[in-house]
């Protein structure tokens, strides 16, 4: 919601700055943004008593002095004749009408009521809802103007479940579905209660007799209903949050005094029905618990002038909590009241001690897993759970984000296939992935959990010159994972690549286990890889095409093959991905060693050249040829 | 000059992979929070709406609880969980007080855009005992900051609403940008959910709090976009190891 600094200072009689005003506001827990001096304000849910100019003077009320006290209309009123029966009476405990009629239009508003257009940037629409609009802003509670003269019968207030189509008066048409608080004349909707009026009812830039209708509605019958019919609606997002229950004698007589500063009025009458009690809350006084509660000191005096400054009545014995503040129920709530007014940043630390809990090995058996796969080159991933087709288990979602997303998988298998062909894709050769997660399945209406271990491989075994050659296969993986685990069962399969459409032919092995079927054997694997100790800065990552180089020298003087193999290994360049040894053989009958290296390289701007991989791979090949007894096989 | 007999072959430099760095993150909190003397413990994803709203005080109109927020499955009989916070329910009916659960995991909400996933991850925690203050609540919520962020870092607290504490806050850092960067809620848990436990709120009272760890590890390792995290890209994942 916005409000303008301007409108907010003017009631405030120390007149502080927007700064201050803005630190105060995140004192009270009102997160806001600014602009062109507009606080854009986020209120929490429970303050909906907040949603207004006044509501938000009210709360800084108990830092600074305040007069907001707007004028009103207090002449005696006739009692409005209207033909109205409520059958919601729950839903609409309070409603007020007013009818009033002027003689002409103004064709200009005093300045508060132009500010409030011009500063918060905001278009006019006609007399009756532009003061409508006003008042909302200036006390929170939403009013809905019909022009009476197309008010033609009786009207009827009901929670109806109905199925008919309404046009609102932005003239959007909706179907209204199941039940909704509306509001019928003649039988027919006029207005989604509590959301927005209708267009056939709706007053015109030449509506001369307005009746107004202010109401309280329940949260529980307005809420979801402006996101079920796709409506903006201020006033929605208002009575969904609480208006006062108790403020429409007061609105309808402020909405009057308006008119009036605008224009003659020929008749005004109003009538107010008044269905249900508005229940009172009283909390005990009980200072020390507040203090136990925040871990303060403050007296009761202090305690109690915190709470009246912010519209509580104290009693004798009791708090009562003001009509607009329906989040207030218990102590804790007081005590939120009062640690907000000091500011919890003033609120001094008290060391805690923690309760030992027992150490728990949840976790253990899956961990020295995860640690296993890591030391076998496999990276973990995390997949969406969601998927789009099912089988016959699958838990199917009711509200689902899109149709690809209609049900829980149930299997590791399907995501894991996805994330290798992706990183093939991008010229992945060596692609290791492992997931553990929950799988959630259903039988006979009763929900399953297991959890599963997935893995899934294909390309080079690795990129080190002994496993560069050799393809992942089964044989391949049940062999390296018998070797550390010879206990645990795998049952690697591969999968078909005939229906996949890739280029890529390698084998695609993988297995799927259930974590509760490993035996405790894992609890004793020896990790060798460790987790990062710092935190990793992140580089951004390039969807560029790769370029890579292999260069095979051959050393005969051995003196500086170490420093030689260091140099090519710890080679920088902003473009250069990764090198690694992809052949090494030793000819001992020859007295050679040959070693084979592979670059891959890679831009994150555009794609690499051949010229530019060139001049990277020449400033190698210059260094090395420096070094006595290694060559280039083949260069000249 | 040595012969080639006697050289021994370059170090075989085996591939190792990485753990994915929400995990490592989430690993990373929760030790940090076993050392201080918390237990782990554990939930299904799939909840009702009592351990997930109802028994969390979130009452039946809360927006959250609408089906543009919350997924709901197999005919609205469970949902997925909106947080962690009822595997502190199942923790606060099985053990009685003083008690120090925390639990972390996957959560769902309806959300996807740059900043949201419609799922995440979250850890949170709960403390049961005697005379728990909100001075206490701050000092623990220092202790977790700065052993993550470092003793210089500046925090703040702000009011906030949560419905299962009462006070509620939400906990900002000060980036190295000067901008005010939320990272935490917290608060005291709200009698009313003691009550639900069968705890006695006039002799006991507790603290909660809970983080997003992907917003942690966005923070930690520089990366503005949560999608990242989940595309199972190689060229992303091989630069947490």
């Amino acid at each position: 919601m916005k409000i303008a600094y301007k409108h907010l200072v003017k009631n405030i009689i120390a007149n502080p700055s927007i700064d201050e005003i803005s630190d105060r506001l995140f004192q009270l827990g009102h997160e806001h943004e600014i602009e062109n001096d507009i606080f854009n304000m986020e209120f929490t849910p429970n303050r909906g008593d907040c949603l207004s100019l006044n509501g938000l003077l009210r709360d800084l009320s108990v830092f600074y002095d305040v007069d907001a006290n707007q004028e009103i209309y207090n002449e005696k009123l006739n009692i409005l004749d209207i033909d109205f029966e409520n059958f919601s009476h729950d839903i609409c405990p309070q409603i007020s009408f007013l009818k009033i009629e002027i003689e002409d239009i103004p064709d200009k508003y005093k300045d508060y009521l132009n500010d409030y257009f011009i500063d918060l940037n905001l278009n006019k629409n006609n007399f009756f809802t532009d003061i409508s609009n006003y008042i909302s802003y200036e006390n929170g509670q939403p009013t809905h103007c019909y022009d009476a003269d197309k008010i033609n019968g009786k009207l009827v207030f009901q929670e109806l479940d109905t199925d008919q189509e309404f046009e609102t008066l932005l003239g959007k048409k909706i179907n209204l579905k199941n039940k909704n608080p509306v509001f019928l004349l003649n039988d027919k909707v006029i207005n989604l209660a509590g959301v927005i009026g209708g267009i056939e009812t709706s007053c015109s830039s030449n509506t001369k007799t307005a009746l107004v209708e202010c109401a309280f509605f329940k949260p529980e019958a307005i809420i979801g209903k402006s996101v079920k019919y796709d409506i903006q609606s201020e006033a929605s997002y208002k009575f969904e949050r609480f208006v006062d229950p108790e403020c429409q004698d007061r609105t309808i007589r402020r909405f009057i005094k308006i008119v009036d500063e605008h224009a003659n009025i020929k008749d005004v009458s109003v009538i107010s029905y008044n269905f249900k009690q508005n229940k009172v809350t009283k909390i005990p006084i009980k200072t020390n618990e507040i203090n136990q509660i925040i871990g303060t000191n403050i007296s009761q005096e202090l305690y109690l002038n915190y709470l009246s400054k912010l519209g509580f009545i104290i009693n004798d014995e009791h708090i009562e909590a003001p009509s607009y503040r329906s989040d207030i129920e218990t102590q804790n709530d007081l005590a939120e009241e009062i640690a907000r007014v000091i500011g919890y940043d003033n609120i001094t630390r008290n060391e805690i001690t923690i309760p030992k809990g027992k150490k728990s090995n949840i976790y253990d058996l899956e961990n020295n897993l995860r640690f296993f796969l890591l030391d076998e080159g496999f990276y973990e991933i995390i997949n969406s759970p969601f998927v789009g087709s099912d089988s016959s288990n699958s838990i199917s979602v009711d509200n689902p984000l899109d149709s690809n997303k209609k049900y829980l998988r149930s299997n590791l298998i399907e995501s894991l296939l996805e994330n290798l062909l992706y990183n093939e894709r991008r010229q992945k050769d060596s692609i290791k992935l492992f997931e553990i997660s929950d799988i959630y399945t259903v039988k006979n209406k009763k929900i399953n959990v297991t959890r599963k271990l997935g893995i899934i491989a294909s390309g080079r075994a690795g990129h080190n010159y002994k496993d560069f050659s050799k393809k992942i296969s089964k044989k391949y993986l049940t062999s390296v994972f018998k070797e550390t685990l010879p206990n645990e069962n795998f049952e690697f399969k591969a999968l078909n690549r005939e229906l996949l459409n890739t280029k890529v032919k390698n084998e695609i092995i993988c297995c799927e286990v259930d974590i509760a079927n490993f035996s405790s054997d894992v609890l004793s694997y020896k990790k060798i890889s460790k987790p990062p100790e710092n935190f990793i800065e992140y580089s951004p990552i390039s969807d560029l095409p790769y370029s890579i180089r292999d260069l095979s020298f051959s050393i005969k003087d051995f003196t500086e093959l170490d420093k030689f193999i260091e140099y090519i290994l710890g080679f920088k360049h902003d473009f250069l991905k990764e090198v690694y040894i992809f052949d090494y053989f030793n000819n001992e009958k020859n007295a050679e060693i040959k070693i084979g290296f592979r670059f891959v390289f890679q831009s994150s701007d555009s794609t690499i050249t051949e010229a530019q991989v060139n001049d990277i791979i020449s400033v190698i090949i210059d260094h090395t040829e420096e070094i006595n007894g290694i060559t280039i096989p083949g260069l000249n | 000059m040595s012969s080639n007999k006697d050289i021994f072959s370059p170090e075989l430099i085996k591939d190792k992979g990485s753990i994915h760095p929400i995990n490592h993150m989430k690993d990373t909190i929760m030790g940090l929070l076993v050392s201080f003397g918390f237990e782990i413990i554990d939930g299904p994803e799939i909840e009702t709406e009592e351990f997930n709203f109802d028994m969390l005080n979130i009452k039946k109109t809360h927006p959250a609880r609408q089906m543009h927020d919350t997924f709901y499955v197999e005919g609205k009989s469970n949902l997925l969980r909106t947080h962690t916070s009822p595997v502190q329910i199942r923790g606060m009916l099985e053990k009685r007080p003083p008690l120090a659960f925390i639990s972390g995991g996957k959560v769902y909400r309806k959300d996807d855009d740059a900043t949201h996933l419609p799922m995440f991850h979250q850890i949170e925690g709960i403390l049961v005992d005697k005379n728990i203050s909100f001075a206490h609540l701050k000092d623990l919520i220092y202790k977790i900051v700065h052993s993550l962020f470092g003793k210089d870092i500046e925090l703040r607290f702000r009011p906030s609403y949560f419905p299962f504490t009462e006070p509620s806050a939400e906990v900002d850092i000060l980036s190295s940008e000067g901008k005010w960067l939320e990272i935490l809620g917290c608060g005291l848990v709200n009698p009313k959910v003691l009550e639900n436990c069968n705890i006695d709120s006039n002799s006991y009272s507790g603290l909660a709090f809970g983080l997003g760890i992907e917003r942690i590890a966005m923070l930690k390792h520089g990366v503005k976009d949560i999608r990242e995290f989940y595309k199972s890209n190689l060229d992303f994942l091989c630069q947490f190891k």
